[in-house]
């Protein structure tokens, strides 16, 4: 007995099949078209978390600021560091501004960073602040995919990420999302950033209004931390550290620090540890100041992560940074009072 | 193996042409449709076949026997005992560490410590799916309303038939073992339909419902969202849930169609409904018909007077509710529903409302009156549905009164309209025809416009394609 019999034509099959994917065509060939030609507005591919405060801190360091105090690091420094705050406290060292990163880039992306930001601003810093975690000061590269991310920002190129298969990327997606999508529509951002910020475009303003500081909303929980005792400085961050010296502007002050971990966290001798951690990358920098005073631990209540103060945290190592910073005395040349 | 995934696309493409292979040999396609059914079943764990297998050799020898015993009692007891070993797998594996975590939480409120052994049980994805289907066959065959089928390939192809297998609709032997006996042919209206349907599920399910599940995720992990994301996030729910199961719905009925099989209509614009009533003779309604065919009915339905016929919605309800998933918030969404069907009913047994039933009101503004109060209990019953606990049921109702806006509540309205409006426009564009299929009646260049639009978009999202369809879980 026959089973089934099509009772259509090639003929036939061709419109069915066939006529949705002329739309499709064109608008691939729309997006490549706009990409090529510039007529479509360059990628700012702020389609989450990371690359929101990623690709801002990028734009923001290609923009004119004249900010006193550069706070550059990983993200225990755009989380830990209140730049308003500092602002408010160190009246006399012009305002800060923080380029801080969640995703971990290494010392050569924040010396490409800073260095952007000294070609956009024609009056040159006070100091350059460089904080970083003792969980970052042993990693012994970046993420490629973070560096590639800023690479592509600066080239103006488009993304297509390992998920997106090729046929999707040869549509023209990545150039929909990264130039069209993330500009116009807010994405929403998961987890407990999602709580407190909301969406990229809501992340991106709070970024621009807060000078680049921004707070993780997590709770800790020492009861679900884990971690590894050994703190050491990564062999690559002798070379790189050369290089971010390189980039501070002649006449910057530069300081660096080592964010705190939480008490609970730690070993009795981790005060030491840092002690000899903060010296040895210090010389590596050549910096101007290593911030020694600043604690090596803060009680668990005042952090939202391992890494991360919460904004209770932030408020009182904001002043402790302050507080540091403000026995140096300020090389920055005075703008006149206007009458 | 997900609807939405390139391996789907990959396994279909390679089906068709198999298919084509055997057109000329009905006993061939009957066996490359099980085995394709059986594979794609196998692809998420193949250790679910035996089950799967079983549950389908149960009911097939169930008919048979029912079919050669005249005696009543042998009848009753063959059925009896389909349903308890049916209903004995079902509630192993889906309720037995439910009713056991929640024992242990009864007693420890009593102060009594028990710590009874949870197995942390792995629900097989489409359980209550195919053991509804399979149960029907065994009760039409018992209530004599069809024969028992001697082909057991037939059987076994009618039970895994792979578009509907995992989430439906829950089809009845009736309309489809019949379809496995003879012949198919496809046509060009066929072949037109399923292609379109195809791609309005995945439009609603990839564009649409995937958006709005953050959406959800926002209110619904939030502590405190204030009463217009609550609203918001519950309307994004029920978007949400209504694109991915009605996107389900709409795969499974467009490759059906392609390979000339017809599977019923699971959704027929559940949110135009004016009254309760009416929702649920457009929502789910292979199961609405199923419970309605099979429990409510087998309650006595509405034989024995009004107070019966309450009783017997709300059990049907609460029993329909609890099929969805092991948690309370289930079998309270059931209760709500239960009630409220309760309600309508009493209300239109009322002396100046006879004859009003299913029929919507006339007047305009009463019609759109009764829309609304039917919605808001509708969407208020997705809040019970969404909820994950008691205790944020109480939260959340607690937060309309809430007049908490969160900085980002503009960014959220941006985005529910976004991932709203298709749908909305799309449904209220049927209603208005009374055609599901309205967009097939368009001129050619209009409908490649429409379609290729949906094509584009499945595409911009289609790395999102992983989230799995919700009522996988059920």
């Amino acid at each position: 007995m026959k089973s089934h019999c099509y009772a259509f034509t090639v003929k036939d099959l061709l419109p069915i099949v066939g006529l949705p994917l002329v739309p499709l065509g064109l608008f691939a060939l729309f997006l490549h078209a706009g990409a090529a030609l510039r007529i479509l507005p360059p990628p700012v591919a702020a389609l989450d978390t990371d690359r929101t405060i990623l690709l801002h801190q990028a734009t923001a360091g290609r923009q004119r600021h004249d900010a006193g105090t550069i706070l550059i690091g990983d993200s225990s420094c755009l989380m830990d560091v209140s730049a308003p705050q500092l602002t408010t406290i160190l009246t006399s060292h012009g305002a800060a501004l923080n380029l801080g990163t969640l995703s971990y880039l290494d010392l050569n992306a924040f010396a490409a960073l800073l260095r952007r930001y000294t070609a956009a601003n024609p009056v040159r810093p006070d100091t350059v602040v460089l904080l970083m975690n003792p969980e970052a000061l042993r990693r012994p590269a970046a993420e490629d995919y973070d560096l590639e991310a800023l690479e592509r920002f600066y080239s103006q190129t488009d993304d297509c990420p390992p998920t997106l298969s090729p046929l999707l990327c040869g549509l023209g997606v990545e150039i929909f999302r990264g130039r069209l999508l993330s500009r116009s529509v807010p994405i929403p951002l998961p987890g407990s950033f999602g709580g407190y910020y909301g969406f990229t475009h809501d992340l991106w303003r709070y970024l621009s209004s807060h000078q680049g500081s921004a707070v993780d909303p997590g709770r800790y929980d020492p009861a679900f931390a884990v971690g590894n005792a050994e703190y050491r400085l990564a062999r690559t961050l002798e070379s790189a550290s050369a290089v971010f010296r390189a980039a501070v502007p002649a006449g910057t002050k530069l300081c660096v620090g080592i964010t705190p971990l939480p008490e609970s966290f730690v070993l009795a001798n981790f005060g030491e540890v840092r002690g000899r951690l903060l010296a040895g990358w210090s010389q590596w920098l050549k910096a101007d100041l290593a911030l020694a005073r600043l604690p090596a631990t803060m009680p668990d209540h005042l952090f939202a992560s391992p890494t991360h103060l919460n904004p209770a945290g932030a408020r009182a190592y904001t002043t402790l940074l302050a507080a540091a910073l403000q026995g140096e005395p300020s090389t920055r040349p005075q703008r006149p009072k206007l009458q | 193996m997900l609807f939405n995934s390139g391996t789907f696309l990959q396994f279909f493409a390679a089906f068709l042409l198999l298919y084509y292979c055997v057109r000329n040999h009905l006993r061939a396609r009957n066996v490359l449709i099980l085995a394709a059914s059986y594979l794609f079943y196998g692809w998420w764990d193949y250790r679910f076949l035996v089950l799967l297998l079983f549950s389908s050799l149960l009911d097939y020898a169930v008919g048979l026997g029912l079919g050669l015993s005249r005696e009543d009692r042998a009848r009753k007891s063959l059925l009896i005992a389909s349903i308890a070993v049916n209903l004995t797998i079902l509630g192993f594996f889906k309720y037995y560490d439910f009713f056991l975590e929640s024992a242990v939480a009864v007693l420890a409120r009593l102060d009594i410590p028990a710590h009874l052994p949870t197995l942390r049980i792995v629900l097989p994805v489409g359980i209550s799916f195919y053991t509804f289907q399979s149960m029907s066959y065994a009760i039409d065959v018992y209530r004599r309303q069809i024969e028992p089928t001697p082909d057991l390939v037939d059987f076994l192809a009618f039970v895994s038939f792979f578009p509907q297998l995992v989430a439906g609709p829950i089809e009845r032997a009736q309309h489809l073992l019949p379809q496995f006996k003879v012949s198919r042919r496809i046509t060009r209206g066929m072949l037109e339909e399923g292609v379109w349907l195809c791609l309005w599920g995945l439009f609603k399910k990839v564009a649409l419902a995937d958006n709005l599940a953050p959406l959800v995720e926002m209110v619904y992990d939030h502590p405190r969202p204030g009463v217009a994301m609550t609203i918001a996030g519950t309307v994004a729910f029920g978007f949400q849930i209504y694109g991915d199961f009605s996107g389900y719905s709409d795969i499974a009925r467009g490759t059906a169609q392609i390979l000339g099989f017809d599977i019923m209509v699971n959704f027929n614009l559940p949110y135009g409904a004016t009254n309760l009533r009416e929702f649920w003779s457009r929502w789910h309604i292979s199961l609405s018909t199923w419970l309605r065919d099979y429990l409510y009915i087998g309650l006595g339905g509405n034989r024995h007077g009004r107070g019966r016929m309450y009783r017997n919605l709300v059990i049907t309800m609460v029993l329909g509710g609890l099929w969805h998933g092991a948690a309370w918030n289930f079998v309270l969404w059931g209760l709500w529903h239960g009630i409220g069907l309760a309600v309508h009913r009493w209300w239109t047994h009322l002396p100046f409302r006879s004859g009003a039933g299913v029929a919507a009101p006339q007047a305009a503004w009463r019609r759109g009156l009764a829309w609304l109060a039917t919605m808001t209990f509708v969407f208020y019953g997705w809040l019970l549905f969404r909820a994950h606990s008691w205790d944020q049921i109480v939260a959340l109702t607690g937060f309309l009164g809430d007049f908490i806006l969160p900085p980002w509540a503009g960014s959220y309205l941006i985005n529910l309209a976004l991932f709203t409006l298709p749908l909305v426009a799309m449904q209220w564009w049927q209603f208005r025809r009374c055609d599901l299929l309205v967009a097939l009646r368009l001129p050619p260049m209009p409908r490649a416009a429409l379609t290729g639009s949906c094509l584009i978009a499945v595409c911009l999202f289609w790395e999102k394609a992983k989230v799995p369809f919700i009522y996988f879980q059920f």
